[in-house]
């Protein structure tokens, strides 16, 4: 599973950890994280992330 | 075929021309990005991680290389300044003397730091921090010191004076207000956040002025109005932004202090737009990010077809880690200024704990959560956003929102 950054702060949403914080149990892959989950830093939306 | 030609890399620049790219209807559409600074885009917020050491490659901070660029379509050109921009003729000219044809510009030139004229603020060892640039300046020149002074207890002057304690000096900061964080904290969540950085070995000053930076050419101490004099071989000014108008100025743009744009994000002259920190929407320069994203969108598309899109302004939610705590500001989060403007009534219900070092507070109209902020509870952030953005009817749980045992989660 890729690993996607966040265009606006820098974040990396890395799938093997999800985000626990944010509800998105580890192993979830990008794609199918929910359609408004939002960055964890910055709080910018899915489609401002590209794949790495 | 068309020329969208863009000034700035930021993240105005960047997120317009990676939807152009996604949506530009010919194969033969040209994107340019004209950047002044000699690298691709990097996310600003990595600036801190990069004084602080986490990060000590300057390339590591690029958010793609150039090759990404070049395979979506968007010429990125470096280090090359745009000297003059005639909106009649439909052209820039670059400091080469080049002149570039264009179909429809974006300007996103952003802003540059404010230095209030401050007596001794152009001794060595002064700065602000905006670019690259400036991050290897500071970064360089902290590794010698042993105190530095941050002026501006402000989102950036935080993340600035955290930054710069990792990477060795001791870190005072001084703000002017009456409490940290006045934009996006309350007064109850700026005693809980000073807790938690004054644990992480930050000193803080608030409600003083700068007047003075003392040595001899170089910073040695820095006097406040009242006579208070701090010890810093590095002082760094964070005391909010200018924009950077001056083409669009001299264009013949309206710009008030900054260029003016209309809800497509239309300036004054015809297929010239503007985005992100250079452009004033109805007398605001928002300078925060998720701003610039949204017009940086409403912009592109209005660019590829008149009239596609309308901004309508950005609640001023941000989300921010200083001293890894993170600090979520969301929709009508101080509604006490607001209420003032829309007359509407709020209940708000808030709990903070200073030894645990958070801070909840959640704003409520007719019932629906319309505003928050959550200092160093993650969790409960990433719910409140969704709560709001849902619109979801929490009237019967009001009481029980901020309780530690009160699951967010049962209400979505």
């Amino acid at each position: 599973m890729d690993k996607w950054e966040c265009l606006v702060c820098g974040y990396i949403y890395d799938p093997k950890e999800g985000d626990p914080d944010g509800g998105v149990e580890p192993g979830t892959a990008f794609e199918d994280l929910p359609d408004d989950w939002l960055c964890p830093d910055c709080g910018v939306g899915k489609d401002m992330f590209e794949k790495l | 075929m068309s020329t969208y030609a863009i000034i700035g890399g930021g993240v105005a620049g960047v997120t317009a021309a990676r939807d152009l790219a996604e949506a530009a209807p010919s194969a033969s559409d040209e994107i340019h990005i004209f950047n002044g600074e000699p690298y691709p885009y990097y996310p600003r917020p990595l600036l801190w991680k990069f004084i602080a050491g986490e990060v000590d490659d300057k390339e590591d901070l690029y958010f793609q290389p150039l090759s990404w660029y070049e395979e979506k379509g968007i010429q990125f050109h470096l280090d090359t300044h745009v000297v003059d921009l005639d909106p009649d003729h439909h052209r820039l000219t670059l400091e080469s003397g080049d002149f570039i044809p264009y179909d429809r510009l974006l300007l996103a030139t952003g802003a540059r730091p404010f230095v209030p004229p401050v007596d001794g603020s152009n001794k060595e060892g002064v700065f602000a921090l905006r670019s690259l640039d400036d991050a290897m300046a500071i970064k360089a020149y902290a590794g010698g010191v042993s105190k530095a002074v941050v002026i501006g207890g402000g989102l950036l002057g935080l993340e600035t004076a955290r930054a710069l304690r990792d990477a060795g000096p001791e870190v005072h900061v001084i703000e002017i207000a009456e409490h940290l964080l006045p934009r996006q904290l309350d007064r109850e969540g700026a005693q809980v956040l000073r807790g938690l950085l004054e644990g992480m070995g930050l000193e803080l000053t608030t409600g003083a002025v700068v007047d003075a930076i003392l040595g001899q050419d170089r910073a040695e101490r820095v006097r406040t109005k009242h006579g208070r004099v701090f010890d810093g071989q590095l002082v760094l000014f964070s005391a909010g932004i200018r924009c950077r108008a001056r083409l669009a100025q001299e264009a013949g743009l309206e710009v008030n202090r900054g260029a003016v744009v209309d809800e497509q994000m239309r300036t004054s002259a015809p297929d010239v737009f503007a985005a992100g920190d250079v452009a004033e929407f109805q007398g605001d320069i928002h300078g925060i990010i998720p701003a610039a994203t949204d017009q940086a969108k409403v912009a592109a598309a209005n660019m590829l077809q008149s009239g596609s899109a309308v901004y309508t302004g950005t609640l001023p939610t941000t989300t921010l880690k200083v001293a890894g705590a993170q600090v979520a500001s969301l929709g009508e989060y101080n509604p006490d200024q607001a209420d003032a403007a829309g007359g509407s009534s709020f209940r708000v219900v808030r709990r903070a704990d200073v030894d645990r070092g958070f801070y909840r507070k959640f704003v409520i109209r007719e019932g629906r959560v319309v505003g928050a902020i959550l200092l160093n509870e993650p969790k409960r952030a990433a719910m409140a956003r969704l709560l709001i953005d849902r619109g979801i009817d929490v009237s019967q749980h009001v009481d029980r929102l901020v309780d530690d045992d009160f699951d967010l989660r049962s209400l979505l």
